[in-house]
């Protein structure tokens, strides 16, 4: 059971990051700075300090908090590896197993970095697999995030179903980087190697820890379609054509109100489903396919309609705009994305009737 | 029935909900349910006579203030009791526009004299309420409205024209929106609001029939002689009791929320039902995605709903947040209308009156989504407002 922080501590929490954030992940330079490994170890360590690596430990901060912080690294498109933390602390904190344990411990420490591979409980099709053998762990997997400043992989393993831990320099690990539209590049492992630890695990927890992935990164698209929105409004108030700011026409203006409700409902339906999850309502898994589904398409526009409002001035890559479009898409097309969201819910509401 | 999940997060809720369904189990039985369904559609969502039931059972004003008779329930409670009425299809609305707009009306500009005289009445379901804002050249521009009240001693007399007011052919009053002051600037500061009984003599109403198979009114005021009691809020302070019944009006739309929910179950439902074996329609790659689409857009109206409950309960009134709820909800309903017939099939087109329509109601369900993009303000308008309040936008100079 995670702590629910009050109101005011994390308004705190938050107000910290941000500051953070300002001070260690600038604007400037960021798209380059998202490729620089030794940055990113940095921005890492900073986090450490400030304590996010307990979130979702028994006593650090629930999901929701979680939420809150992702969508904070996604306004300042800062790539830090948190959900690694998250997910050892909502899978292995309390193992039996003291390795794991200690394992945990320097995630908590901030000496060990894990990264995410969750192979058949992606919900990409071509996300690749894992098995198990006892001393061994045989996995091609794909679309791997986190992986250049990560000290360890947990890989979702689904025969037998469990939680492989991997030191991402050890003999029979291959790490190849896919470079595309995700800043900085996602990355292909292949293993065939005894893993450090294994940890087995339910199907079950494993699904929802890879639900809860899922929302770390719509909440991380929600930052940054927030800020690129923000930036968008501020240009629309300012920048003159015709005699008159753009702001004033109503092209523009229905365009950004769009693009603010379609923000709002996706905020709306995040928080929802996380705090869902931190009070136990089972229901937090379709509330959290809602919120994918919704949010697909509608935060897919907002980054389109923010380069239609910016213009030419937006689309050169040293503006801060293109890395907020690249991590929308990069965030809302994984793991699945709005057709796997869709499926879930549709399975929900079409189940046989009691 | 497919439902959602539920949103109800504590024991006062729960009780609330089951407590509704309990009294409408006795109060409106399947058996009326079933006979409703067979009565003309324009007849089916107003019942005097129910709404007169659910006064005298107490169920009505939930949200108004302790202090007027009201019972101050939380938003949750409110969005439980809507969203049963509904499931129940039992007929609302002959009450609805009464104890949702008029009410709060009254309650924030109304005299003493209006709050006895009105507000007992509401509670009770006694007093049908219409709406007399547009006019031919004043709809969405509704401060360039003509009708004109001037006074004549303690009295106004009022003259002019209103249009497009659902259930004027059936309501006893309506609050009506008159340009007292010509030459105010701007022009939506010479405006006054009366509660006006339609019985007055100088009101003529003409019902037409409109798209959604129900009547909406034109309405004549000639040479209209009222007291000047039935001014509501100051003279020509009427925008402010426009806007913020408006603003209640969008508030409202938790009902077309809850109404759609019940739609969209039906459709599931019909599609879950359906046939068996891997042909069936639930197995359908198009139909699942669509209604996952729908179902995901119909949580996220939920969401809005709940929060502007939630920020009327904490005494904010939701200007931008209502309209927003408006447009996105009213569009909605466009969507689950075209949705339906898609899935259906020719079926859709059938009237629920039909023998061969696969499930009824839908082709009206369509008809009828336009007035939640039209009504109450356009989804233009409730756009422009947004953008003004909500963004700071400015507004066109010249």
């Amino acid at each position: 059971m995670t702590v629910q922080l009050s109101a005011e501590e994390t308004t705190l929490l938050i107000d910290s990051l941000r500051r953070l954030l300002e001070d260690g992940w600038p604007v400037e330079g960021g798209l380059e700075r998202a490729e620089d490994v030794t940055a990113i170890g940095q921005l890492s360590s900073a986090l450490h300090e400030l304590g996010l690596a307990y979130l979702g430990a028994a006593e650090g901060p629930g999901l929701a908090e979680a939420l809150l912080i992702f969508e904070e690294l996604g306004r300042a498109a800062a790539p830090a590896p948190l959900a690694g933390a998250l997910i050892a602390n909502l899978l292995l904190d309390g193992s039996d197993d003291p390795k794991v344990r200690a394992f945990v411990e320097e995630v908590q420490a901030g000496q060990a970095v894990p990264a995410l591979a969750l192979g058949a409980f992606d919900g990409d099709r071509f996300a690749g697999s894992a098995a198990y053998a006892p001393d061994r762990l045989t996995a091609s997997l794909k679309f791997v995030e986190d992986v250049a400043a990560a000290t360890h992989i947990l890989v979702f393993v689904s025969e037998p179903s469990g939680l492989a831990i991997m030191p991402v320099d050890a003999q029979g690990v291959a790490i190849v980087a896919d470079p595309g539209l995700a800043v900085p590049a996602l990355s292909a492992v292949d293993i065939a190697a005894p893993p450090l630890l294994w940890q087995s695990l339910s199907e079950a927890k494993l699904a929802d820890a890879a639900q809860a992935v899922r929302l770390l990164a719509l909440a991380r698209a929600v930052g940054a379609a927030q800020r690129g929105f923000d930036l968008a409004l501020d240009h629309a108030k300012v920048r003159r054509q015709f005699g008159h700011v753009i702001g004033e026409f109503q092209a523009i203006q229905h365009k950004l109100v769009n693009c603010f409700s379609q923000l709002d409902g996706a905020k709306l339906l995040l928080s929802s489903a996380g705090a869902a999850h931190d009070r136990g309502d089972e229901a937090w898994r379709v509330l959290t396919d809602a919120a994918l589904a919704f949010s697909g398409p509608a935060l897919r526009q907002v980054a389109l309609e923010v380069h239609h409002t910016l213009g030419a001035i937006g689309y050169a890559e040293e503006h801060e705009a293109p890395r907020h479009f690249r991590r929308i898409h990069a965030d809302l097309l994984r793991f699945g994305g709005t057709a796997r969201a869709r499926a879930g819910l549709a399975d929900y509401l079409l189940r046989p009737a009691v | 029935m497919s439902k959602l999940p539920s949103h109800d997060l504590d024991e006062t809720v729960i009780a609330f909900r089951q407590a509704i369904r309990a009294w409408l189990a006795e109060h409106w039985t399947d058996a009326d349910r079933e006979a409703n369904r067979r009565r003309p559609l324009r007849d089916r969502r107003w019942n005097p006579e129910f709404s007169r039931k659910m006064g005298e059972a107490g169920w009505l004003g939930l949200d108004w203030p302790k202090q007027y008779g009201g019972q101050a329930r939380s938003p949750g409670e409110q969005l439980a009791f809507i969203e049963e009425l509904e499931f129940a299809e039992a007929p609302t609305d002959a009450h609805m526009t009464a104890e949702t707009i008029i009410g709060p009306a009254i309650i924030n500009f109304g005299s003493d004299e209006q709050k006895s005289t009105f507000l007992p009445a509401l509670l009770k379901g006694q007093r049908p309420f219409a709406l007399h804002y547009s006019e031919p050249e004043a709809g969405s521009d509704l401060a360039s409205l003509r009708t004109a009240a001037r006074r004549d001693g303690d009295d106004w007399i009022i003259s002019g024209q209103k249009l497009w007011s659902t259930y004027g052919d059936r309501a006893a009053y309506a609050i009506l929106a008159a340009r007292t002051d010509p030459a105010a600037r701007p022009k939506h500061a010479g405006i006054s609001v009366f509660l006006m009984p339609l019985d007055t003599p100088g009101i003529t109403i003409r019902p037409s029939m409109a798209m959604y198979g129900r009547t909406f009114s034109a309405t004549f005021y000639d040479d209209v002689r009222v007291p000047g009691s039935a001014l509501l809020g100051p003279e020509n302070g009427g925008w402010k009791v426009i806007t913020s019944a408006l603003a209640a009006e969008r508030v409202m739309i938790g009902n077309t929320v809850a109404h759609l929910q019940h739609i969209f179950s039906k459709i599931v439902s019909h599609v879950r039902d359906l046939g068996d074996g891997p042909a069936a329609l639930r197995h359908d790659p198009l139909i699942r995605d669509r209604i996952g689409a729908l179902g995901a857009d119909l949580e996220a109206a939920r969401q809005f709903t709940l929060r502007n409950a939630n920020l009327v309960q904490s005494g904010h009134v939701p200007i931008y947040e209502a309209a927003m709820s408006k447009v996105f909800v009213g569009e909605l309903q466009e969507r689950l209308g075209e949705a339906a017939l898609d899935i259906l099939g020719s079926g859709g087109l059938l009237s629920d009156e039909a023998p061969s329509a696969p499930l009824g109601e839908m082709e009206q369900e369509l008809r009828h989504s336009l007035m939640g993009v039209l009504g109450g303000g356009t989804s233009e308008i409730q756009r422009n407002i947004i953008a003004l309040r909500g963004l700071g936008l400015p507004r066109m100079s010249s």
